[in-house]
């Protein structure tokens, strides 16, 4: 092999080789999250350890449509909620687990359906206020509506281990993160990457953007829904007020642009941080998480544009 | 010889300007057409409603004989017409390479890397390949941009002012490029620069004011007196 074909092999094998490194990594970090219980481990931890799932499912939801496209979602927190609500009626009316799962994704993607089919073929801000007109839309209807319960709520009849939500969030956060490195890598992130760079270009050599963009806002939808259906397992009983507060579309957001925006690795990051600080500021200011979070947010955007974890990624570079 | 695109009194008006007023244009199959005229001619109208970046207000595009003249850019890239743009417009955070395997061939049969490497070669970027598109001169991008819609596997190339912004060795090095492809499929080139670009040309279209002025050789081109009044002034005389 000629200096110059080494050359340019050299770089993809060494994306080949990080992908390889970050898929071994999920699968580990996984396993020993889903073995803590057996290890002894108390259930505060236990209950840190899946609420970082949650918000990682939900970071990396997020970043397979907004993350990628850069057509921002403040809907991920609504569609969560209806994969809660999807869920939770269909084991009420005794669907099986399995049926009520894929009912919960079912419905959320044809949520996504519906604001992307009327949003997604115009560029700029009209795909975001879609969804933060979704969100509210939601919560107002779901407080309506007599089979989700009204303003009380549903709550789960069934009384399930608790080890089934905490598998089922572990596992849904590692594939959703392994599914977007893959994706990242595929032919198919390459172009959805042109899309987010420049739509008339793309559109130049043949990406069906419109299309695309859908396609990926149902999978991104879908991962949002599980994770809302798991979430609603876990905690049994769902009040609109919380199943569609906007808070979950903030988390949702805020996880994968603070840890890394558009790679695998930041939202896990973003999961990890937020968690912490959330614990550290029940501590000394339980009321203003969400304002920390913001603030936060604000630094991170004003002065590492990519996140933190692509930034520290390049001043370690720099400094060997 | 074939007609790969025909256009049909197409039309085009923005708000009270009219920039198009019903052209005919063909391209024959392997021909390099020149489309020239001064500024406000309509020539990079024509352009964009041959790519279909813009739709025409009547009038229809052929393009083999089949009327494309409702399609999206992208569909038609997908039939075959690639293009490039006036102002570059590259993916800068993706790789050079990834600029090309990002696009959807016409045949349906995604570019492998080695034939990525191959364009890439041909337009004289292959060490750059890995580079952030972002990184690269304006003349490596523009040659890049000739890459990226060869990656389609066009019948039909669209060149956007080539020229513009480039000089000295940049510019030879873009003439060269297109002098390379000519013959391989049909090629429409606007140009501003009818100095470098017409003797380039098999055949050239002068537009003025939305219309067709003149059509013929460069030789019939440079000696008509309507182009030389309305255009190429003291420059062709």
């Amino acid at each position: 092999m000629s200096d110059a074909m080494i050359a340019r092999a050299a770089p993809r094998a060494s994306r080949r080789a990080d992908t390889l490194g970050l898929v071994v990594a999920t699968i580990a970090l996984a396993g020993l999250g889903i073995a803590l219980p057996a290890l002894g481990v108390s259930g505060y931890v236990r209950t840190l350890v899946y609420y970082g799932a949650f918000y990682l499912a939900l970071g990396q939801a997020w970043n397979i449509m907004s993350g990628l496209t850069g057509y921002l979602s403040f809907a991920h927190g609504a569609l969560a909620g209806i994969g809660a609500y999807g869920l939770v009626i269909a084991m009420n009316a005794d669907w099986p687990m399995g049926a009520s799962l894929a009912a919960a994704g079912g419905a959320a993607v044809l949520a996504s359906l519906i604001i992307g089919a009327t949003s997604l073929r115009l560029r700029g801000a009209a795909f975001t206020f879609a969804t933060l007109f979704f969100q509210e839309l939601m919560l107002l209807a779901v407080r309506k509506l007599p089979f989700a319960g009204g303003p009380g709520g549903l709550v789960l009849e069934q009384i399930l281990p608790e080890w089934i939500a905490y598998v089922g969030m572990i596992l849904l956060a590692a594939v959703a993160t392994i599914g977007f490195a893959l994706l990242r890598r595929s032919r198919l992130g390459i172009r959805v990457l042109a899309i987010k760079g420049d739509e008339d270009a793309a559109a130049s050599i043949g990406i069906a953007a419109t299309r695309l963009k859908l396609v990926l806002f149902c999978v991104s939808a879908l991962v949002a829904g599980l994770a809302g259906a798991v979430h609603a397992l876990f905690t049994a009983s769902l009040y609109p007020d919380v199943a569609f507060s906007v808070d979950l579309s903030l988390i949702a957001l805020a996880v994968p642009l603070i840890g890394g925006v558009a790679t695998a690795s930041g939202p896990a990051l973003g999961a990890l941080l937020y968690v912490g600080l959330r614990e550290v500021l029940q501590l000394f200011a339980p009321s203003a998480h969400l304002t920390i979070l913001g603030l936060l947010l604000l630094a991170v955007v004003l002065f590492m544009r990519d996140g933190i974890g692509p930034t520290l990624a390049r001043l370690l570079r720099r400094a060997r | 010889m074939t007609e790969v695109l025909q256009a049909r009194g197409v039309a085009k008006r923005f708000g009270g300007i009219i920039a198009v007023r019903g052209v005919d244009l063909a391209v024959r199959d392997g021909e390099l057409l020149g489309l020239f005229g001064p500024n406000g001619a309509g020539k990079t109208t024509m352009f964009n409603l041959i790519a279909g970046a813009i739709l025409p207000d009547a009038g229809q595009v052929l393009l083999h004989g089949s009327d494309i003249t409702r399609e999206p850019a992208w569909r038609r890239a997908r039939l075959g017409i690639a293009r490039s743009f006036q102002i570059v417009r590259p993916f800068r955070d993706l790789s050079v390479l990834e600029n090309l395997l990002a696009a959807v061939p016409a045949g349906g049969q995604a570019n492998d890397t080695t034939s990525a490497l191959a364009l890439l070669r041909r337009v004289g970027l292959e060490t750059r390949a890995h580079d952030a598109a972002g990184d690269l001169t304006l003349g490596m991008l523009k040659r890049l941009e000739v890459a990226r819609a060869l990656a389609v596997g066009p019948r039909l190339l669209l060149l956007d002012e080539p020229l513009a912004g480039l000089a000295g060795q940049e510019a030879t090095d873009l003439l060269r490029t297109v002098q390379a492809l000519k013959g391989r499929m049909a090629i429409v080139m606007v140009e501003h620069n009818v100095r470098l670009a017409l003797p380039l040309c098999d055949r050239a279209v002068v537009m003025d004011a939305g219309a067709v002025l003149a059509e013929g050789t460069p030789e019939q081109i440079r000696r008509d007196p309507a182009v030389i009044r309305a255009y190429l002034g003291s420059e062709a005389a």
